[in-house]
């Protein structure tokens, strides 16, 4: 099987990379773009620790082919602080302890600001079911919620 | 000549194994006195009456000594009257 | 120490807060580097061949096809691995035979289990190195298998190991069965104890096996050098262990392995152990290329040790006005292909909250194919309490007692006797009770199919080896270092007892996890020992640290020794007549360390004894849909003695997340087995942990009865949330709806056909 050519933008970075056609996106970005911040948990789209957004759609990159990437626009956890200021669910993460392992962090971190991108003052039960596809073994989600709570809070000036 | 101080006895350490451990180890009896001011004492003390249960009291168990759990350590002091208990080994997960 | 544990009244400036762990922001933006995060340069990948049959004779393996792959660099069999004399060393209940365990590694005359290894592969690729496994030609000779306990232990069961006689049994039995161990703790008279019971309560349990889940897959990378040095990066529990297992089962010195801990995603006991180190070391020394594992999440689930499954009866007798007169407990365990359940540790827990005068506790140890149980967050504790606090409550329905009221009555305090030998030390169980009698909503009013549960747990908690060093930089800022792996913020912990210590500000304190080269023995991150032992380890270089300031101080006043206090952060004078001295900072120290004598660090290590175990006691409300028989929290509330919290919001979130894994245990998560034995749901998907909308916000309440052996009063907190949750949600449903429910999990389907049941 030979490689295809794909051409793509990652956090706002014009990517271009070689893959074949039966190669995940995780895996492009794990092993051919040494991005391991985004992590394999199953590689069967259950657990969300691989989640990036693709032209602005939450996936689990799992579950995307590499050369789905062609053309597209993706955003992974190596894009989401700004040089030396962590946007504010990092912050916010930080500050409610809502890690423990942390294994699943950049998932949660992916999938809750395509959360709050679309709706900015969720309530409690709109967070806890948006996140529903992201596994935490660790914390038991107390914190996490509430870290989500209180960036969007933030972020609404409230 | 400096009269002899009339020596009070020392009480015995009471050492105690547990029923499996002392099936295995020592003839199925499970209560000891020793006289000892250490753990190194108690264990050399346990090693003369059954020789080599000193390394398996070493290498297998933990000890209670009044009931405080602690590592088999050789200069962990053990009182007069002390009741050293020989338990299992921990490990959690 | 047969006294009550007295206050410890100590003004903390920086234990008992929540800063912002050190590891935090390489955690939250990806940074940080986990077991499969690393890479060199030529690396190879590894992928592994494993049984599809739950019990097979291997009668060959041909591996011409995959060796003759392009890019293929090496093959390795069990064979490969050095055999161990068959032999239990060790602690007994923790007993290792390394017979057992490098078959465990990879199969050699038999395949165990569905997932048990028996190839590995090295390929330039991981396409390729899959490729190649999918080439391997294995002759398999199946054989019948038994999974269930029960099943494992009937006269005519299939046999794991021809040539197994039971353990603790006298006379040893004639034939061989796959039953591993009997063990007993008791005391007292049970016959006489039931006997002068007003009530008794007679019940039989059983749970399945459940995984503990992490969330990451085990990984790791090894470079073997042609010096026979050799370097591995793995995310474990403990790089010490890893260290000394994985050295002796390939066949070489502890020295010549360096293993660099990796940052873990989840271990909860499932990290202990070793799966892949030995496989990838053996690899790159084969192939002289660093080689690179990953589990995949089916080989995690089919290959590495969940818990036991159990199978439990449980006898208790009390008085009118609730007093415990005798209790009896037999508990067989699954522990799954090789011994080593962890089953002496549930018997001597299930009964340890309680005084009870008269108690009779039978383990048995069961092999059976599927995979080698590993520990999970209190081993077998969760397991016994099940049956023994779901048994407390219908007894204390029968007399009529608050569930609570029945557990405070017979609560075991310092002095009270174990089952098993020596009296408790420490006062805190009792505490723990009050906790939620007083607890607002403890009586508040329940509506129409909801209930509510109560249950308690124990758990020992751990001491051990750890070792620590202090350093103080030129410019006055501490950097620390242990061996003890982060899995839940322990670098910030041992950060806020340094500068507690030092009396300077938490942020001045670097705080960092050492490879095993750099750093001296520390034993696991597990057992609920990190906070106490490496704690006591931190404080205790630190205390030398501060005589050595004392000295240096000294030595820049011209004075004594015994002039310097050290105080808040500073050398001082002990009084005005020593002379008219500014206090000296960390930092003015520092400066002056060349002319003082030089560097300023120690090292400090320990086998700590002397912890106290730690005691929990949950309520919890649920609803239940008469219709589907799912299970809603409504409400959870647990309250455990952490002696002090060091770190707040992290020690809280040690509570809630075992709280939550009981959940799961309790109302979703076990392994279900085809007719073949064959693990039907080895993915996320069917074996289904809690998600975030499947809860609330759980409550989790601090209860500081200080130990005094610890410099703190630190108790160890991670693991005895895990053991009430399973029980108390049986209560609670008992509470809701009318029906007991004596197996776990109690999923929909179940609850349903207990409600029709009638």
């Amino acid at each position: 099987m030979s490689k295809h050519h794909v051409t793509t933008v990652i956090n706002g970075d014009p990517v271009e990379f070689l893959c074949q056609p039966n190669v995940s996106l995780l895996d492009v970005l794990r092993d051919e773009l040494n991005m391991t911040g985004t992590k394999e948990g199953c590689g069967t789209g259950d657990c969300g620790a691989c989640s990036v957004t693709l032209d602005g759609r939450l996936v689990c990159s799992c579950l995307v082919l590499g050369v789905e990437a062609q053309g597209k626009s993706i955003q992974t956890i190596e894009g989401m602080a700004n040089g030396e200021t962590l946007h504010v669910l990092q912050r916010k993460f930080l500050e409610h302890a809502a890690l423990q392992c942390g294994i699943c962090t950049p998932g949660f971190l992916i999938a809750a600001r395509s959360l709050l991108e679309r709706n900015n003052n969720p309530t409690e039960e709109e967070v806890r079911f948006w996140l529903a596809g992201n596994l935490c073994r660790c914390t038991g989600y107390n914190n996490i919620i509430t870290a989500v709570l209180e960036a969007a809070r933030e972020m609404r000036g409230a | 000549m400096q009269a002899d101080i009339a020596a009070t006895p020392v009480k015995a350490v009471k050492v105690t194994f547990t029923a499996g451990f002392s099936r295995r180890y020592t003839d199925s009896i499970r209560e000891f006195e020793v006289q000892a001011k250490n753990i190194r004492g108690v264990i050399r003390a346990m090693n003369e009456l059954f020789p080599g249960l000193g390394e398996t009291l070493e290498e297998e168990t933990s000890i209670a000594i009044d009931g405080v759990i602690h590592e088999v350590d050789y200069t962990q002091p053990v009182k007069p009257g002390s009741e050293v208990f020989f338990i299992p080994r921990i490990e959690g997960g | 120490m047969l006294t009550n544990t007295k206050d410890i009244e100590q003004v903390m400036k920086v234990v008992g807060t929540s800063p912002l762990r050190p590891d935090g922001v390489p955690k939250v933006t990806g940074q940080a580097q986990y077991g499969a995060d690393y890479s060199l340069p030529g690396m190879l990948w590894a992928k592994v061949l494993r049984s599809p049959h739950a019990h097979a004779r291997i009668l060959s393996v041909d591996t011409s096809k995959a060796a003759a792959l392009p890019g293929v660099k090496g093959i390795i069999l069990g064979s490969d691995f050095p055999d161990h004399p068959f032999d239990y060393v060790g602690p007994e209940r923790v007993a290792q035979n390394y017979w057992h365990m490098t078959r465990n590694i990879m199969a050699r005359e038999k395949a165990l289990f569905e997932g048990h290894a028996i190839a590995a592969v090295a390929a330039t690729t991981s396409a390729i190195a899959a490729e190649a496994v999918s080439l391997i030609e294995v002759k398999y000779e199946v054989l019948q298998h038994c999974i269930d306990v029960e099943d494992a232990m009937k006269p005519d069961a299939p046999l794991l190991f021809e040539d197994m006689i039971t353990r603790g049994v006298e006379p040893a039995p004639s034939k061989p069965s796959n039953i591993s161990k009997r063990l007993e703790f008791s005391v007292g008279d049970i016959a006489a104890g039931f006997a002068s019971a007003d009530e008794v309560v007679e019940m039989s349990f059983k749970t399945a096996a459940v995984h503990q889940g992490y969330i990451e897959p085990h990984s790791c990378l090894a470079r073997y050098g042609a010096d026979g040095q050799c370097e591995l990066w793995s995310a474990s529990q403990g790089h010490f262990v890893v260290r000394a297992y994985t050295a002796k089962l390939v066949g070489m010195e502890i020295g010549n392995l360096l293993v660099h801990p990796a940052e873990i995603g989840g271990g909860f006991g499932g990290k202990t152990v070793v799966y892949v180190e030995p496989m990838a070391v053996l690899l790159s020394r084969k192939t002289g290329h660093p080689v690179k594992i990953m589990m995949s999440r089916e080989d995690v689930f089919k290959s590495t040790g969940p818990t036991s499954g159990s199978s439990m009866t449980v006898k208790i007798g009390v008085k009118k006005d609730g007093t415990i007169v005798a209790a009896e407990g037999l508990f067989k365990f699954q522990a799954g292909a090789f011994p080593g359940s962890p089953v002496m540790n549930a018997t001597m827990c299930a009964f340890a909250p309680y005084i009870i005068p008269n108690v009779k506790s039978v383990g048995f140890d069961v092999v059976s194919n599927r995979p080698k149980s590993a520990a999970y967050r209190a081993p077998g504790s969760p397991i016994s309490a099940f049956a023994v606090e779901s048994v407390l409550d219908i007894l204390a329905k029968k007399i009529g007692m608050d569930p609570l009221k029945l557990r405070l009555k017979n609560a075991v305090k310092a002095g009270s006797p174990t089952a098993w030998g020596p009296k408790h030390s420490h006062d805190g169980y009792a505490e723990t009770i009050q906790a939620l009698l007083d607890h607002p909503q403890y009586n508040k009013p329940l509506g129409k199919n909801q209930g509510r549960g109560v249950a308690s747990g124990f758990w020992f908690n751990g001491g051990g080896e750890s070792t620590a060093s202090v350093h103080i930089n030129e410019d006055g800022t501490v950097v620390i270092a242990t061996g003890s792996m982060d899995v839940g913020g322990s670098r910030a912990s041992m950060a806020l007892m340094a500068a507690e210590t030092l009396g300077v500000p938490y942020e001045s304190v670097r705080s960092t996890v050492a490879d095993t080269a750099s750093i001296g023995y520390n034993h696991v991150t597990g057992g609920s020992r990190v906070t106490y032992a490496t704690g006591i380890a931190v404080v205790e270089a630190c205390n030398k640290v501060i005589e050595d300031l004392r000295l240096r101080a000294s030595l820049m006043w011209d004075t004594d020794i015994k002039n310097v206090v050290w105080s808040d952060g500073y050398a001082k004078p002990v009084d005005k007549s020593v002379g008219n001295f500014e206090p000296l900072s960390l930092k003015a120290i520092a400066g002056k360390r060349a002319v003082t004598g030089g560097p300023i660090g120690y090292e400090a290590s320990t086998n700590a004894g002397g912890q106290a175990p730690g005691f929990s006691t949950q309520f919890v409300d649920v609803e239940v849909d008469p219709e589907t028989g799912a299970v809603k929290i409504l409400q959870f509330v647990a309250a455990q003695d952490v002696g002090r919290a060091i770190h707040r919001d992290y020690c809280a979130g040690q509570i809630v997340g075992g709280v939550v894994q009981g959940i799961g245990w309790a109302l979703n998560e076990e392994y279900i087995y085809d007719s073949k034995g064959r693990l039907s749901n080895a993915g996320f998907l069917d074996y289904r942990i809690p998600v975030a909308s499947d809860l609330p916000m759980i409550e989790a309440v601090l209860v500081e009865v200080p130990n005094p052996s610890h410099p703190f009063g630190v108790k160890g907190v991670g693991e005895a949330n895990i053991v009430p949750p399973m029980a108390a949600i049986a209560n609670a449903i008992e509470n809701a709806i009318g029906r007991r429910m004596t197996e776990l999990p109690m999923s929909p389907p179940r609850v349903l056909a207990a409600i029709d049941a009638g």
